[in-house]
């Protein structure tokens, strides 16, 4: 029962089946959208929050995004003004620091953030989560995940499947946006190293 | 054995009987034994008190009920000798003796045990006397104190299970839906939502089954209304539920508590098996042909759990993470099912008003917030504890009316509405009446009712570098705002506390505020930039002498204070020194002390045992340099 | 059979129907082993044979079993050196089969993959700790990944990958409590203790957590040891304390 919309995208006209999101709809009709945690073989995972586009609803204005919004008859979609290229603009002065390679650099320069003001440890690694979701709903093995929780939230291989599986596989570091999976999965600690929960309000 | 109740006149038949059964001339004593007073050592005063009835045969005429919280646990334990209503405070175990002796066989007061009020001095006997309940208008609390929440018949014998009745024979599940929406009823957890409303869009959702949920996650630090509520009268809730699953035409219902409650986990697993028996839960309710369980969920430990699509996740089995919520829960929520999620009180109040109506719920509170709300009236006043007031209320009836005013006689401050995710909210708006628009307009929120307050001895920049390390903490990491932003706003925040803010650090916190409130993912991100937009708007100034004088007006943060011996005040008594636990203090007997600044950490114990108030802390960390060997000036002891 | 008395002393000095000699030092440890199990030698070779037809008409001794059963084994060793007690082999492997037996029961209780969060709550509370040995045992049993186990305990708080201590000291953090002085209370305890928080004593007493609300507000600053709560807490009253818990 696929019923058709017409919304505007930067006040371009155009018709989607309802339910699809706007990252696909504007991807069918060549409007572009950056994102970093998004990937058309696995689930929207709505974590880098790049894809954020304003919509305006019933005279409301909210930010949204894209990879996981369904489109409705009528909405007014904007995916490039003054406040999300702030927003996006932020966002990549927080992850430069993490890591400065490869898809990120790119989007920074093209969002003019050249240097940023935030200092971090450079893990490579911005938790995008596209290898957990890969290897979850594509692979169906479940070799690495997300542990932890916050601050210390950290990809960690399973100590049962990672070690065998892993270096044959290889299949996620074409989607790392840093491109090192399978050496994070040799040099991270194992989880049978006890994972230490250390917070003192001093700690950043 | 209990015997099913399978039609509404046998209930009422039950009722009846109990009621026959009690002697009302029989003395009830009821202590509370909640979380708080047993923290205060309730359960002795119990056991001391059962010993004493038992050595003095007086079984037969008294009987002890041991009930949940009413709110006021700083005056903990709390004891009440029923009909008279004579209500004692901060009762010990060695006052039991007394009490038999004096109250309950002679009807005597013991005046001591008494609750004397901190400004006027009068003293109160019953608990409506007490300046703090007596203000209060306590339509969910006020059964606390007559309830044992591990006896259905205690409610049942105050009108409960009354509305259930009313609700399956009398009404439509419509009808129950109109009535809750023309109450104007609005979410409790903190949102604020029409809970009519939220009814009916889960009632008319497509797709089976429907689910209901009541929420007693929270997780905001400073707030403990859910659980007097949960451990002191579990069936209010559980009456709610089943009214709720009929009207919305679910037949399984959940009540998520969080772990840290384990008397509330316990008192509702023992309130729902008893239901059960009563034939009040599961298959026919009362004959009505209508079915509904319950199940108990606890939490992990988790404060974002308690956003609703976090807890939905945690119900199904995996981490209590936020989904992005473009579609209602109401319409695909557990397990993609049409889900009416609200807090627990929100359920509570529900056979309130099918009993008393609409009107009456209306009569109470403002024009867009009906009935009552319960607040957590904590910090640094003199009366804290839970307090139920019809919205409306002026914040400074609430902090010095029932509150009793600013604890030592201290200057207000502000006062913090909502938790992590509410705002600081200064002097001059303390007659901001008390509804959910109206924090809204001043920057902070009514969130979950916890309302902290604060006077001059307290740094509004460490508070809030307090939520935001909290927040921090909590937060599930998922979303890049959240992690990462208030990451690197805990890091500023921690230089500015120590000395070391920049001039720049005022317009990054507040692009980071703007990046969150935009970009989180859930509430918790965009709320938490709350705090930092009020406190940077209302006290700007405590962060300027941060960051440029190195100074903390009020000498809180560590590393801008030195704590100095005044040598014309110290007489040598060697008190500090041994109480130092680094060894930070050098004197002898004559000679005034003097602290080594390099050694000492900062702790406070010094000041703590003077008992000459000759230690002061100095802001900035500059004192004047202490020359050891400077004679004692002899004064009278204090 | 199996505790009959020992042979008379006769028995003992004709030769072994295997065919091996031992020297007087093997017999002193053979000697020293059976008195201690109460089994003569015979008696521990018929019961050796009947366990091992058992083993292999259970399949135990060909792949997967035969790997999983010792990678079980490697596991019991290092369990126990993670609780700190047990050494000998038979011990460690008795300690997990308890265990192991009454995570069975835990599940059965519930029996519903969904209520992983519940399950895992029992065991913490009994075990004290999530145990690595744990995991992978309800992974098998649910049948689920152990990455959503492994997620799910280390996203809650309440979770503990290591043992706990004995006794569990929780000092609460939130709002209230931290106005009045929460976190001098956390401070002197650490100090106290000689342990950060999250951490454990060596000598595994206790365990020190920081919580972020235990809903006594109006009586802070609060800190809870198992399940004893102490609230209007003094620092000076942290020796006190600690020194009621063995």
């Amino acid at each position: 029962m696929s019923e058709e919309v017409t919304l505007a995208i930067d006040g371009k006209e155009v018709k989607a089946e309802k339910g699809t999101t706007i990252l696909e709809v504007a991807k069918a009709n060549k409007i572009d959208i950056p994102t970093l945690c998004y990937n058309e073989k696995m689930t929207p995972y709505g974590g880098c929050r790049i894809c954020m586009v304003e919509i305006t609803k019933g005279g409301r204005r909210k930010l949204v995004t894209s990879c996981a919004y369904p489109v409705e008859e009528g909405l007014e979609v904007a995916t490039n003004n003054e406040r999300i290229r702030k927003v996006r603009g932020m966002l990549l002065e927080l992850l430069l620091p993490l890591a400065d390679t490869g898809p990120i650099r790119e989007l920074a320069e093209k969002y003019g953030v050249t240097k940023s003001r935030f200092e971090a440890k450079p893990t490579d690694c911005i938790l995008c989560g596209l290898c957990v979701r890969y290897c979850a709903e594509v692979k169906k093995v479940n070799a690495v995940c997300f542990t932890g929780r916050g601050t210390s939230r950290d990809i960690s291989p399973m100590p049962e499947i990672a070690p065998d599986i892993c270096p044959i596989c290889q299949e996620c570091n074409s989607l790392c946006p840093a491109g090192k999976i399978v050496e994070l999965t040799q040099d991270r600690h194992l989880l049978s190293i006890p994972i230490s929960k250390k917070k003192t309000i001093a700690s950043g | 054995m209990v015997e099913k109740l399978k039609s509404a006149s046998e209930l009422t038949n039950l009722r009846e009987r109990i009621i026959a059964n009690r002697d009302p001339s029989k003395s009830v004593v009821s202590i509370c034994i909640g979380t708080g007073c047993t923290a205060l050592g309730a359960k002795k005063v119990v056991e001391v008190l059962g010993e004493e009835i038992k050595s003095k045969n007086l079984e037969e005429r008294v009987k002890v009920k041991q009930t949940g919280c009413l709110g006021f646990c700083e005056v903990g334990p709390r004891v009440i000798v029923y009909p008279e209503e004579i209500s004692y405070f901060k009762v010990k175990p060695e006052d039991v003796p007394e009490i038999v002796s004096q109250t309950i066989m002679k009807k005597d007061v013991v005046k001591r045990l008494l609750y004397v009020d901190h400004g006027t001095g009068e003293t109160a006997t019953t608990l409506e006397d007490v300046p703090f309940y007596k203000h209060q208008q306590r339509i969910l609390l006020e059964k606390n104190a007559k309830i044992d929440p591990k006896d259905i018949e205690d409610y049942i014998t105050l009108g409960g299970y009354d509305a259930l009745p009313k609700a399956l024979f009398q009404m439509t599940p419509q009808q129950v839906v109109e009535l809750v929406k023309k109450s104007n009823l609005r979410g409790r957890g903190g949102g604020g939502f029409p809970t009519g409303r939220k009814w009916e869009t889960t009632r008319n959702a497509p797709g089976e089954p429907k689910y209901v949920i009541a929420n007693c996650d929270e997780g905001d630090p400073g707030a403990f209304m859910d659980r007097s509520i949960v451990e002191g009268n579990p069936h209010s809730i559980i009456e709610g539920l089943i009214i709720g699953a009929y009207a919305i035409g679910a037949h399984e219902g959940f009540i998520y508590v969080r772990e840290e409650y384990p008397l509330a986990v316990e008192n509702v697993n023992i309130a729902l098996g008893q239901a059960q028996e009563h034939g009040l839960l599961g298959e026919n309710i009362l004959g009505s042909g209508f079915n509904f369980t319950i199940r108990v969920h606890r939490g992990a430990g988790a404060f974002v759990s308690g956003e609703s699509s976090a807890l939905i996740s945690a119900i199904e089995g995996t981490v209590g993470e936020p989904k992005p919520k473009y579609v209602h829960a109401a319409i695909k929520g557990l397990w993609g099912k049409p889900t009416c999620l609200n807090n627990v009180k929100t359920w509570a109040y529900v056979p309130l008003i099918i009993l008393n109506g609409v009107d009456w719920f209306r009569s109470i509170g403002t024009k867009n917030s009906s009935g009552t709300a319960i607040f957590s009236l904590v910090g640094k006043v003199n009366n804290t504890g839970l307090v139920e007031v019809p919205m409306g209320i002026t914040l400074r009836n609430l902090i010095y009316k029932i509150g009793g005013g600013i604890k030592d006689g201290k200057k207000f401050k502000a006062v913090q509405t909502g938790g992590p995710s509410g705002g600081f909210i200064p002097e001059q708006y303390l007659d901001t009446p008390v509804d959910f628009d109206e924090l809204t307009k001043v920057g902070s929120m009514m969130g979950s009712g916890g309302m902290i307050v604060m006077d001059e001895d307290t740094c509004i920049v460490d508070v809030t570098r307090y939520y935001a390390n909290f927040l921090s903490d909590e937060s599930c990491g998922k979303c890049v705002p959240c992690r990462e932003g208030l990451k690197q706003i805990v890091g500023i925040l921690n230089r500015i506390c120590a000395g070391s803010g920049r001039e720049e650090d005022l317009k990054t916190l507040d692009d980071l505020s703007e990046l969150l409130r935009d970009a989180s993912l859930c509430a918790l991100g965009s709320t938490a930039a709350n705090p930092l937009t009020t406190s940077s708007l209302y006290f700007k100034d405590e962060y300027e002498e941060h960051i440029r004088n190195k100074r903390c007006p009020s000498k809180v943060c560590r590393d801008l204070i030195a704590y100095y011996i005044k040598p014309e005040s110290c007489q040598a008594c060697l008190i500090c020194l041994r109480n130092c636990p680094v060894k930070a203090i050098a004197g002898e007997k004559s000679i005034v002390h003097v602290i080594d600044q390099e050694k000492c950490i900062k702790c406070g114990m010094c000041i703590e045992v003077c008992p000459f108030d000759a230690i002061e802390k100095l802001s900035p960390a500059v004192p004047p340099t202490a020359s050891y060997g400077i004679k004692v000036t002899p004064k009278k002891r204090r | 059979m199996l505790n009959a008395p020992m042979k008379p002393a006769d028995d003992r000095k004709k030769p072994f129907f295997v065919g091996l000699r031992m020297t007087k030092e093997e017999r002193s440890i053979l000697d020293k082993i059976q008195e201690k199990v109460g089994l003569t030698k015979t008696e521990s070779l018929l019961k050796g044979l009947e366990i091992l037809s058992e083993y292999y008409s259970l399949g135990l001794d060909q792949p997967p079993l035969s790997f999983e059963l010792k990678k079980l084994e490697e596991e019991a060793i290092q369990h126990a050196d993670a609780l700190k007690r047990i050494r000998r082999r038979e011990d460690a492997l008795k300690e997990i089969i308890h265990e192991l037996r009454i995570i069975d029961q835990i599940v059965n209780k519930y029996n519903d993959k969904n209520a992983l969060i519940q399950i895992l709550i029992d065991i913490q509370n009994k075990f004290n700790w999530i145990s690595k040995t744990a995991v992978i045992w309800i992974s098998e049993r649910l049948e689920i990944p152990t990455s959503s186990i492994y997620q799910i305990a280390t996203f809650y708080k309440f979770f503990t990958l290591t043992p706990r201590g004995r006794h569990l000291v929780r000092v609460c953090l939130g709002t209230a409590c931290h106005v009045r002085g929460g976190p001098k209370v956390m401070e002197t305890v650490e100090r106290t203790l000689g342990v950060e928080q999250g951490d454990v004593t060596s000598d595994g007493k206790f365990s020190l957590e920081r919580v972020n609300c235990l809903g006594c507000c109006a009586l802070g600053p609060v800190i809870v040891v198992d399940n004893d709560y102490y609230g209007n807490f003094k620092t000076a009253d942290v020796g006190k304390v600690l020194s009621k818990y063995s």
